[in-house]
């Protein structure tokens, strides 16, 4: 069976020395950077990205795997010691992971997330094999239309399902759109909207916008105010959850590995959702929900190993299709084209050695942080009382270092900062950045498929509506459409009708 | 969040007119397919569209704030001015970088952060300026052999 073969070869291809360094080296950034509370993986990675830029693809992907893998990770530990989300996944950790560690028993918290992380990363990443790779084949058939046509579908899934207001998230989606006009025509190949300047001939860098917006935005919000922390201390003899606390929380990790996977696979949902949804479950199965937000180890099992799940369920849209389905994805699909690979169909066919590679990583990632971050809890504990004025300086340097050496242009940091502001704006306004992101990678994509689908039927747009796949995927959009434009008039009836009761 | 949502519509009714404005430069329909101008022109038109309708939403609410409290985007002044220097400073970084080179810019730019805005003592202030510069020196410089500017002194 050729997915044995990829496996083995990719596993060849991490277990080299350097790769595993880089995979540890990522994982210990990962969770250093994901610790720090308000910096999620999206920030994680964006902040992280610099250091990959001069190393080859493997080695690179290694590395940002492993930081995405880390920052997920990192998120649960501020949870469960200091009560404050690392992350939109760790929020649902704080109900009974801080009361855990409150009534003595943070070991058995961060013990039983580190556990359940690791069962949702090592089975999420079997569905992705298992799912990814068919999809791939599938997608093969796929021509302009469809792409056009599955690009709109999914930009259209982040933006119903991704924010809080679909209005906002639309206008943030089409700033990305417009953004992503910026640079050379893909019809006519020539400027557009450059003003002269050759540095955007080649359009505005998604690495810089990302690192603006996710890393110098989120260091704003946090810089705002002289963060203070105190977090519930640690001992490492302490550090170990007992047996019954993992038979207990057996079948909450295996519903979490089910629940966050599938989420995590459906553009713009993320972890968020799905650790949102573990915990309801978990809650509803329970013979005793009132132990729920008192300390009940299930709430901290599910929702944690959905989180890590929905990690490789995320990679499934990502490598099999080319759309990223968050911000962090997002990240990931423009540095996988920074290296020269076309994430879709053809990645496995062109890249398979590199795809294989990303998939034995996830594994060994997976592996290096259940070792790794058990026995390093109290030095990662420890880090939250480092004063954050040393750490934001230390975190614009490095997204400094990151935008000056893509070019070597000091204009490149100054458009980065002006990201930033622009980041912490949206933060502040609460407009969601990660479609405007997608959009900006998306966008050019999608005028592409736009522009060749018509090119090849010479103008006949019933092309997109003729192909049965690519009618299919617009029937989806559209029904999606339908159905969330009914629940927001439903929803302003009723608010109408309060009104006037 | 009514102001905030009134100062975002207006700025993306900015961006369309902008958008659409600079798009009508080019051609929107090229023979039988999109022409240049056809992504950001419609882009344009929908989001001017979207702009109205969350300006119109923002007067059509009905205002359930507490008393006395404000609808504040922005922080108060202090962090403010805090965070407007701290983006002053960093963009300081990125200019004279490429005149001092990249270690010795790192000193002056953390001594500079927590004297300054933080607040710590001269000393301390040094001593983290020259630890920070010599990590990120044998990191990126060293270790990872990163192309970034270097001084007179050739560090």
């Amino acid at each position: 069976m050729d997915y044995i073969q990829g496996l083995m070869d990719g596993f060849v291809t991490i277990l080299s020395p350097f790769n595993l360094w880089m995979a540890t080296l990522g994982c210990f950034f990962g969770t250093m950077v994901g610790i720090l509370p308000g910096l999620g993986p999206t920030a994680t990675i964006a902040i992280l990205l610099p250091l990959v830029f001069e190393m080859e693809p493997i080695p690179a992907l290694v590395m940002m795997s492993s930081i995405y893998y880390g920052a997920k990770y990192g998120g649960s530990t501020t949870s469960i010691l200091i009560n404050l989300p690392g992350e939109g996944a760790s929020v649902v950790t704080c109900f009974d992971g801080y009361q855990m560690a409150r009534q003595g028993r943070a070991g058995s918290a961060l013990g039983i997330s580190a556990i359940g992380s690791f069962v949702g990363g090592i089975l999420g990443t079997f569905g992705l094999i298992f799912t990814a790779i068919p999809l791939a084949r599938y997608t093969l058939k796929f021509g302009p239309a469809e792409f056009f046509s599955l690009i709109l579908m999914g930009m259209l899934t982040i933006v119903f399902v991704g924010g809080k207001s679909i209005k906002k998230s639309l206008m943030s989606g089409l700033i990305g759109f417009g953004l992503g006009a910026v640079g050379t025509d893909v019809v006519e190949g020539a400027p557009r909207f450059v003003y002269g300047i050759n540095q955007l001939r080649d359009g505005l860098s998604f690495i810089l916008v990302c690192m603006g917006v996710f890393g110098v935005g989120e260091v704003l919000v946090s810089a705002e105010e002289r963060m203070k922390t105190t977090s519930i201390k640690v001992k490492f003899k302490d550090l170990w959850p007992t047996i019954d606390d993992v038979i207990v929380s057996k079948w909450a990790m295996l519903r979490g590995t089910v629940i966050g996977f599938f989420i995590g696979a459906l553009p713009g949902t993320g972890s968020t959702i799905a650790s949102f949804i573990s915990y309801g479950v978990e809650k509803g199965v329970s013979k005793e929900p009132e132990r729920f937000g008192k300390g009940a180890i299930e709430g901290v099992a599910g929702p944690e190993t959905a989180n890590n799940a929905s990690t490789s369920g995320a990679m499934v849209p990502l490598l099999a299709l080319g759309i990223p389905g968050s911000g962090a994805t997002a990240i990931m699909l423009g540095a996988l084209i920074m290296f020269g690979l076309k994430p879709g169909p053809l990645l496995f066919a062109t890249s398979a050695d590199i795809v294989w590679a990303l998939i034995a990583c996830m594994f060994v990632s997976n592996v290096i942080l259940l070792i790794m971050n058990l026995p390093m809890i109290p030095l990662f504990a420890a880090s939250l009382r480092v004063s954050y004025s040393y750490m934001y300086p230390i975190i614009l340097l490095v997204c400094i270092i990151g935008a000056y050496t893509l070019h070597m242009f000091v204009l490149d940091a100054f458009i980065m900062l002006l990201f930033g502001v622009f980041g912490y704006l949206m933060k502040k306004a609460d407009i969601p950045g990660a479609p405007m992101v997608i959009a900006l990678i998306l966008g050019p994509m999608m005028e592409y498929s736009l522009y060749q689908a018509l090119a090849l039927s010479q103008g006949d747009v019933t092309t997109f509506i003729t192909r049965p796949i690519s009618a299919t995927l617009l029937a989806i959009s559209a029904v999606m459409t339908v159905a969330v434009s009914f629940k927001i008039v439903r929803m302003k009836r009723k608010m109408v009708e309060e009104e006037e009761n | 969040m009514e102001k905030s949502d009134r100062i975002f519509s207006i700025i993306c009714m900015g961006l369309s007119f902008w958008l659409i404005l600079e798009s009508l430069n080019y051609k929107i329909i090229k023979g039988y397919t999109p022409g240049p101008a056809f992504l950001p022109f419609w882009t344009g038109v929908i989001l001017f569209i979207f702009a109205i309708a969350l300006m119109m939403e923002t007067f059509s609410k009905k205002k359930g704030r507490e008393k006395g409290k404000k609808d504040q985007i922005l922080p108060p002044r202090p962090s403010l001015y805090r965070l407007g220097y701290i983006m002053l400073i960093t963009a300081g970084f990125a200019v004279v970088m490429n005149f001092l080179g990249f270690t010795i810019t790192t000193v002056l730019y953390v001594m500079t952060i927590l004297f300054f805005l933080e607040g710590f003592n001269p000393v301390k202030s040094i001593i983290a300026g020259l630890a920070f510069g010599f990590c990120f020196f044998l990191i990126f410089l060293y270790w990872m052999e990163v192309s970034l500017p270097i001084g007179f002194w050739g560090f």
